[in-house]
């Protein structure tokens, strides 16, 4: 049997070589990329600090809206900084299509499963614990804790104590009308 | 850029030649970064399905990093959108490294692969200073409710901080994901850190110039740029969202 031997392969190492002229011209799109990113991060960034404020959070219109920006990011990365817009369609679409393929249907079927388990009649005792959790949390952690609630008390006292402050913030809102 | 040949696709496997008209070396990178953001993707998947299903009760990451270094306000999402600064920049400074590697600019390649080390060592170490300050928690601390094993019930205690039982911000579920999702970004970006040493000290001493080209900035700049991309993920789905 005879087997061929290819020594005369191109030199794919220096390929990409340029001279100062071409170079110029690549680092100023390089430097344009980098401005983009930074100009969407500093968007994402005060869209973010002012969720709360703008009633956006936890929205679906903030999350489109975030991932859009990190997928227009991840393109900047992934084809200018990484290249790959210079790569042959060959290797562009072997990097790529694992991702639409498997990740895409990660991605839904996560997000369809995530939701079911959240129904309420599927809730765990677990679930329960961390519910009550949450009753305790929702006003922020940096307030001062309420006098009612002393270490070792049990659920029961903690729904309690909390009907009993959201009466009373109730009761003050009226007085203040 | 000039150089995206595109090649006759009846030729190209025909042998002699590599139909991506990359080297071997390059085209291993990639193939490993595909794998290694799979593996992110599922991590990320994961944290998603588990935020989903609690998504009542999990804590909002604007309550929860709001420390700045030598300063005492209440200032969320600053200190974080310091570190993408820092991130993003070492990554322009490695690009512009492998730019210069292109032109066999050893001096070029020098300061700039000079300046992405010194970026991603300060990204380490702000990770590591976030992580002690979430880790730390307030002085306030929260009532939680965590499981004691002597009693065999859940009983009411006054947290301070989060680590992998108990979280003084919320569902435990949040502290497990962020310390190993960050965890394990901040170890690649560590390990980045620590290749980028190696390949600075062989253009220092010149082991690019005799080899005639410097493809191997090409490599670790396509790693570095890896860990960049995966930070952009982190930062939306655990700080913005």
């Amino acid at each position: 049997m005879s087997m061929e031997f290819h020594d005369d392969y191109p030199q794919y190492e220096t390929m990409y070589q340029h001279d100062e002229a071409h170079g110029k011209q690549i680092r100023s799109k390089l430097w344009k990329v980098f401005w983009l990113l930074l100009a969407i991060t500093l968007v994402e960034l005060v869209v973010g600090y002012q969720a709360t404020s703008w009633g956006l959070l936890g929205g679906t219109f903030l999350k489109f809206f975030f991932i859009s920006l990190t997928l227009v990011k991840a393109g900047g990365i992934v084809l200018v900084f990484m290249h790959l817009i210079d790569e042959t369609k060959f290797l562009r679409y072997t990097i790529l299509l694992p991702y639409a393929v498997f990740i895409l249907y990660l991605i839904f079927i996560i997000l369809v499963e995530g939701t079911y388990c959240g129904y309420p009649h599927n809730r765990t005792s677990l679930d329960k614990n961390y519910k009550i959790q949450q009753i305790v949390l929702r006003n922020h952690h940096m307030q001062p804790i309420p006098a009612e609630l002393k270490e070792g008390v049990t659920e029961k006292e903690i729904i309690a104590a909390e009907k009993q402050a959201e009466e009373n913030a109730a009761s003050a809102g009226t007085h203040e009308e | 850029m000039s150089h995206a040949v595109e090649v006759d696709e009846k030729q190209a496997w025909s042998g002699g030649q590599s139909p991506f008209r990359i080297s071997y070396g390059k085209m291993m990178m990639w193939f490993f970064l595909v794998s290694d953001a799979l593996t992110f993707s599922g991590l990320l998947c994961a944290y998603g399905f588990i935020r989903h299903k609690y998504e009542s009760v999990w804590p909002v990451a604007e309550n929860v990093f709001t420390h700045f270094p030598f300063i005492t306000a209440h200032i969320p999402l600053a200190y974080v959108g310091l570190m993408t600064f820092i991130l993003i920049m070492s990554s322009v400074t490695m690009v512009l490294a492998v730019e210069a590697g292109h032109r066999n600019d050893r001096k070029g390649v020098t300061i700039w692969l000079f300046l992405t080390i010194i970026g991603g060592f300060m990204f380490v170490g702000s990770q590591a200073w976030e992580w002690y300050h979430f880790i730390e928690g307030t002085a306030t601390g929260a009532m939680r409710q965590v499981w004691d094993i002597d009693q065999g019930k859940y009983v009411t205690k006054l947290i301070h901080g989060a680590n992998m039982t108990y979280n003084e911000y919320g569902v435990p579920q949040f502290a497990n994901f962020f310390f190993f999702i960050t965890g394990f970004h901040g170890f690649h970006v560590f390990s980045g850190v620590m290749i980028n040493c190696v390949i600075f000290i062989n253009v220092l001493i010149g082991t690019y110039e005799k080899r005639g080209h410097y493809e191997m900035i090409e490599k670790v700049g396509l790693y570095w740029h890896f860990v960049d991309l995966v930070w952009v993920f982190v930062f939306t789905f655990f700080y913005l969202l």
